[in-house]
């Protein structure tokens, strides 16, 4: 269980620095990363700059607070769920022996249990080393195509490309193809900058596999 | 799609209920979270945003997408209102006595250079936990499993403590 921790959280929000907000992803991407949207990736650059930034921690407390919203979030259980009301235990005396045993073999198990593993790097899908990146790195601002390899199984991809101040330009969802033409307004708009841009393959079960992020320079167009 | 002003009710009696509840609860967390000069604002902002979310939401969206759509639009527009008020505030150079500039150094220090130096997903684990996240929505945004974020937060904030300590041995 997570041990309260009041006064980290005072101690953190305390020491938070104020910004002039320049910089700070949207609250759309806010909320696209609590609900799983985002990628690893993406979703950690949006955490760490919440917590270099006192504004932008503010709408991350505002998300908290409405994600404990049970309509907000089907099945979010709070950290120290409360027993149920009227709960007893009838059975206790037949069971108590058992119950006893119980006890014992998990006060044993918590003394002598492995420590707990990790979740692997990749946290969503089957790995995103296979997961690359086909087009160009560099290509003209008003005509880029953006492509990647293949997903075994996949049936289809969500592409969303972002400024490298990960702010959401574009968003694709449901391509069934490859790759992706960049409408010429954004390319233009980034010309003589680079894009970001990941891909999520959608599997016929619903799981999604996060690609990592990749950069797309676009020439000035000169 | 088209998009038309107020057809997604308010004429409906539970569209009303959930409409009234999202502002409830928008204007207790505004009045939590933010500091008191924009607090006091709160009624402002979230009318602001109820009004833009019934520009931006119809009743066939509405419907189609639940009511956690509803939820996330206004969550949106909110921020975006309560960001607009600031920059206002700050081009008219108001902001600087509700919110003091950068901390130095000396305020920075301990505690975020602690959790930077954090494990990755140690770090993004407890950063949302410190930031109000419970476990499970904790794993619900990192697309782990309850006990898998869990073990990462308290792994996480026991690094934390460990190295407050020793900062300030």
């Amino acid at each position: 269980m997570t041990e309260p921790s009041d006064d980290l959280v005072e101690r953190f929000r305390a020491a938070l620095p104020h910004t002039d907000e320049v910089r700070c992803p949207s609250a759309e991407e806010y909320w696209a990363a609590a609900v799983g949207e985002l990628p690893f990736e993406r979703l950690q650059s949006l955490v760490d700059h919440g917590a270099s930034c006192a504004e932008c921690a503010e709408a991350w407390r505002i998300l908290g607070e409405l994600r404990h919203e049970p309509d907000v979030a089907p099945g979010a259980m709070p950290l120290h769920p409360p027993a149920p009301e009227g709960h007893r235990p009838l059975m206790g005396r037949a069971f108590a022996p058992l119950m006893i045993t119980a006890i014992a073999a998990g006060a044993l198990w918590v003394a002598f249990r492995p420590a707990p593993i990790e979740p692997p790097s990749v946290e969503r899908g089957n790995g995103s080393g296979s997961f690359h990146a086909e087009s160009r790195p560099v290509q003209p601002p008003g005509n880029a195509v953006l492509r990647w390899s293949e997903v075994p199984g996949a049936t289809s991809y969500n592409v969303t490309v972002l400024t490298q101040d990960l702010v959401v330009v574009h968003r694709s969802v449901g391509l069934s193809s490859r790759e992706l033409r960049l409408p010429e307004a954004v390319g233009q708009r980034a010309a003589g900058t680079g894009l970001l841009w990941n891909v999520d393959a959608v599997l016929p079960d619903g799981r999604t596999v996060a690609s990592p992020t990749f950069e797309v320079r676009l020439g000035d167009g000169r | 799609m088209a998009r038309t002003r107020g057809d997604n009710g308010g004429s409906d009696p539970e569209d009303a209920a959930t409409l009234e509840r999202i502002r409830q609860v928008l204007i207790r967390a505004v009045q939590r979270h933010c500091p008191p000069p924009l607090a006091a604002h709160r009624e402002d902002f979230v009318q602001m945003a109820l009004i833009r979310l019934l520009e931006r939401t119809t009743g066939e969206e509405t419907t189609a997408r639940g009511t956690s759509y509803l939820w996330r639009v206004a969550y949106t527009v909110v921020i975006d209102e309560i960001r607009r008020f600031r920059r206002q505030q700050r081009q008219a150079g108001q902001l600087s006595e509700s919110e003091p500039g950068t901390p130095g150094p000396e305020a920075r220090s301990e505690i975020l250079d602690c959790l930077s130096s954090l494990q990755d997903r140690r770090r993004t684990a407890v950063t949302l936990h410190l930031q109000g996240f419970r476990t499970a929505e904790v794993a619900t945004a990192l697309g782990w499993t309850e006990k898998q974020a869990e073990n990462l937060v308290y792994r996480g904030l026991a690094d934390l403590r460990s190295c407050l300590e020793g900062e300030d041995r």
